[in-house]
Parts: structure tokens; C-alpha cells; sequence
């Protein structure tokens, strides 16, 4: 049998305990209330920035140069249209600057123009071959480099990040086809051009 | 001497240790080096570009025509030829008249008949085929205006009669002359004497077909 003194104590402790518990409740609570509020997160970037150099063929718009295909681009296109010793030339800006009993030869302009990044290099050197032999009859040349299947040199000292201008030739034996002439008709070839940094 | 001899193998060890240490620090100091050099080559090393420029054309067979001097320019009948080499020369024959005759030496000046006279100068024609196998060619002359009345232009081979011209379409002279061959023709200007004085002006186009 309690006594009234103690019934009284019992319940006083009863309601701290529940007071206590409620704050424990507040407590626990708070924080998952602001949390909602806040986020953070981290990003753990990385960049390689790795040097090189790029080759790019532009349309030579001050030497009235042949509209190239893929203009801007490393993999760039240029025709010709028709050619012949004496017909007209179809393609505005191809010139027939010489024509021989033996051959002759069509010629327009074209730019490259080499890109610098990441590393330090005063001028580069350019080199250039056929992707194949060339077709019977007919010989191709970059300014004065006449073209093969090997590298040549065309030039020592390119200057970086600007349009250089360069001749392309296309010399064609007059010869009959079959007699040492070109076949008549479509013809094409891939120059290959190769940037070394100096 | 006894004591001596330990002293002297301790020394000698010391030293065997000493040298063994500087030969491995040597190692490493080359190592090292090669390494830096190594490193240094690779970033040295020129980077490089590459890049294709892919051609096309269409080769057509063609024939060229060129009016050039003939062998005997400056003579009687064979006068020069302005801008000669190339297909578009001049050729001027002086002035002439029925009474008066040539006052041009290299024009041949004759009188074809009692009211007809004729001045003449020889030139050649040069075809030349590219990327043919054409075995000859036909060559063709038409003058650009009708003649005035009484006036004939003709061309000829040589000094005998020539072939008329018109305007209305091409006169054939040869039906297989051979390339590259300078082909001696002679324009002739036949007058009558009823014409009034005027200037008698033509362009004539010569036509080379590839047979």
C-alpha cells in the first residue's frame, strides 16, 4: 500500500520521464529537419591537358585558290574539275600556266594552316607524299617538290596559327592513253601532309 | 705484428665498404641521368600532325590550233602575223588598189582578170592533240560577215586558186592534215573594180576537228 507522499513522487518522476522523452524527440528530430535543407557533394575532376599539334587545309581565299572541299577540316577535298591541253578549264581559279608538245600542267593554290598547343616550338617542318603511286602520266607537286610515295620535305619553317599558302601542280603527259598518257576520264589521289614540330 | 694485422684487415674492410657505397651511389647518379635525359629526349621529341588532301579531276583529250609566221615571212606573200603562237593573230595586208597596185611589200599583189585583182599572204596552221589517238585532223575556215558585193575571201594551200568563204558555215580546206605539222596557208582577198574604196575587214575562224 503506497502512501499518498509516495503516489505523488511516482507521479512527478512519471512526468519528468515523459518530459525527458519528448525533448529526447525534439532532439533526435531537429536534425533531419535542417538536413533536408542542405546538401553537399564534391567532384573530384581530373583534365589531361596534353600537347600537340593540329593540320588543318583552308580554301586560299587571297590567291584565288580552288573552293576545297571539307574546307577546314584535316581531311579536305580539292577538284580540279576538267582538264586538258587545250579545252577550257571548268573550275574557276585552276590555271593552265604551261602546255608543251610533251605535257602540260594545271595549278591552283591552296592553304595550311598548323595549330600549336601545350608545348613551346618556334616553327614546324612539313612534309608530304602520295598515298599511292601516281596514276600513268600524270605527276603531282607541292610548290616545287615534286610528290612520291616518300615523305618530302616542302617546307622547314611553317609559321604556326596562320593560313600558308602553297601551289599545287598537276603536270599531265599529252601522250595518248595507253601510250604513255593518262587515262581519260576520273582520276584522283590522296596527298598525305605531315606537321613536325621544330 | 700481431697486433698490427688485425688493425690493417679492419682498415681494409672499411674501405671495401666505403668503395662498395661510392659505386652505388655512381650507379644511381648514371641511372639517374639516363632517366632525365630519357625524359627529356620524349618531351623534346617534335609532335607531329597529319592530314590528307584528296584530288580529283577529269583528264579530256583536246587539240589545240595555233597561227605562226611561215618560213618565208617578210617575202613577197608572206607577211607577219601580229601576236603570232597563239590562236587569235592579226594579219594586215596593207592598202591595195586596182590602178595602184600593193603598197605592202610582203603582200603578193596579182590581176586575176581585167576588173578582178587579188592580194595574198601565207601563214601556217599548227594542231596539236593531247591525250588522243587520233590519227589526224580536218581543218575547216568560216569568215565572220558577209563579204561586201564583188569581194571574195578565200583560202588556199598555196599560191593556186584558194577555196571561198562565207559566213553561213564552215568550208572545209583539208580533210586530213597531220598534227603538229605546220600547214602553209594562203589568204586571198579577190577585188573587183567596181568596189568603192572602204576598208574590207574579216575575222575568219579556222576549225580543227580530230578525225
Amino acid at each position: 500500500m503506497l502512501s499518498l507522499n509516495e503516489l505523488g513522487m511516482r507521479n512527478r518522476a512519471k512526468k519528468m520521464m515523459i518530459r525527458q522523452l519528448a525533448l529526447l524527440v525534439v532532439l533526435l528530430c531537429a536534425p533531419a529537419v535542417f538536413a533536408q535543407t542542405t546538401a553537399q557533394g564534391t567532384i573530384n575532376a581530373t583534365l589531361i591537358n596534353k600537347s600537340g599539334i593540329s593540320l588543318i587545309f583552308d580554301t586560299d581565299t587571297t590567291g584565288n585558290g580552288v573552293s576545297l572541299g571539307n574546307n577546314g577540316s584535316s581531311n579536305a577535298t580539292l577538284d580540279f574539275g576538267n582538264i586538258s591541253a587545250f579545252g577550257p578549264l571548268t573550275v574557276p581559279n585552276v590555271s593552265r600556266p604551261l602546255v608543251t608538245a610533251a605535257n602540260y600542267t594545271v595549278q591552283t593554290t591552296f592553304d595550311i594552316q598548323v595549330i600549336l598547343g601545350g608545348i613551346t616550338s618556334p616553327n614546324y617542318t612539313l612534309k608530304a607524299n602520295l598515298a599511292a603511286a601516281a596514276a600513268t602520266g600524270l605527276t603531282y607537286a607541292v610548290d616545287a617538290v615534286t610528290l612520291t610515295t616518300a615523305a618530302q620535305t616542302i617546307q622547314t619553317t611553317g609559321t604556326y596559327n596562320q593560313d600558308v599558302r602553297h601551289t599545287l601542280s598537276l603536270t599531265v603527259s599529252t601522250a595518248a592513253p595507253g601510250a604513255g598518257g593518262p587515262t581519260l576520264g576520273a582520276q584522283s589521289a590522296t596527298l598525305n601532309f605531315t606537321a613536325t614540330s621544330n | 705484428m700481431a697486433q698490427a694485422l688485425p688493425g690493417a684487415t679492419h682498415f681494409l674492410r672499411r674501405r671495401a665498404r666505403k668503395m662498395k657505397n661510392s659505386v652505388g651511389t655512381y650507379l644511381k647518379a648514371v641511372l639517374g641521368c639516363c632517366c632525365l635525359l630519357w625524359s627529356i629526349a620524349g618531351h623534346c621529341q617534335g609532335k607531329t600532325a597529319t592530314a590528307q588532301l584528296t584530288i580529283t579531276m577529269t583528264v579530256q583529250s583536246s587539240i589545240g590550233l595555233v597561227f605562226n609566221n611561215d618560213a618565208l615571212v617578210g617575202t613577197s606573200g608572206f607577211c607577219p602575223l601580229t601576236n603570232p603562237g597563239t590562236n587569235n593573230v592579226g594579219l594586215d595586208l596593207g592598202t591595195a588598189s586596182f590602178t595602184g597596185g600593193e603598197n605592202t611589200p610582203c603582200v603578193l599583189y596579182s590581176h586575176l582578170s581585167a576588173t578582178v585583182y587579188q592580194v595574198q599572204s601565207g601563214f601556217d596552221v599548227v594542231v596539236t592533240k593531247a591525250n588522243s589517238s587520233s590519227p589526224n585532223y580536218r581543218l575547216a575556215a568560216e569568215i565572220s560577215t558577209a563579204p561586201l558585193a564583188n569581194v571574195i575571201w578565200l583560202i588556199a594551200p598555196g599560191v593556186g586558186a584558194g577555196v571561198a568563204l562565207t559566213n553561213t558555215g564552215f568550208t572545209q580546206l583539208d580533210a586530213s592534215d597531220t598534227y603538229g605539222s605546220s600547214i602553209q596557208k594562203n589568204l586571198q582577198v579577190q577585188v573587183k573594180n567596181t568596189v568603192a574604196a572602204t576598208t574590207l575587214q574579216e575575222t575568219i575562224t579556222f576549225l580543227a576537228t580530230a578525225n
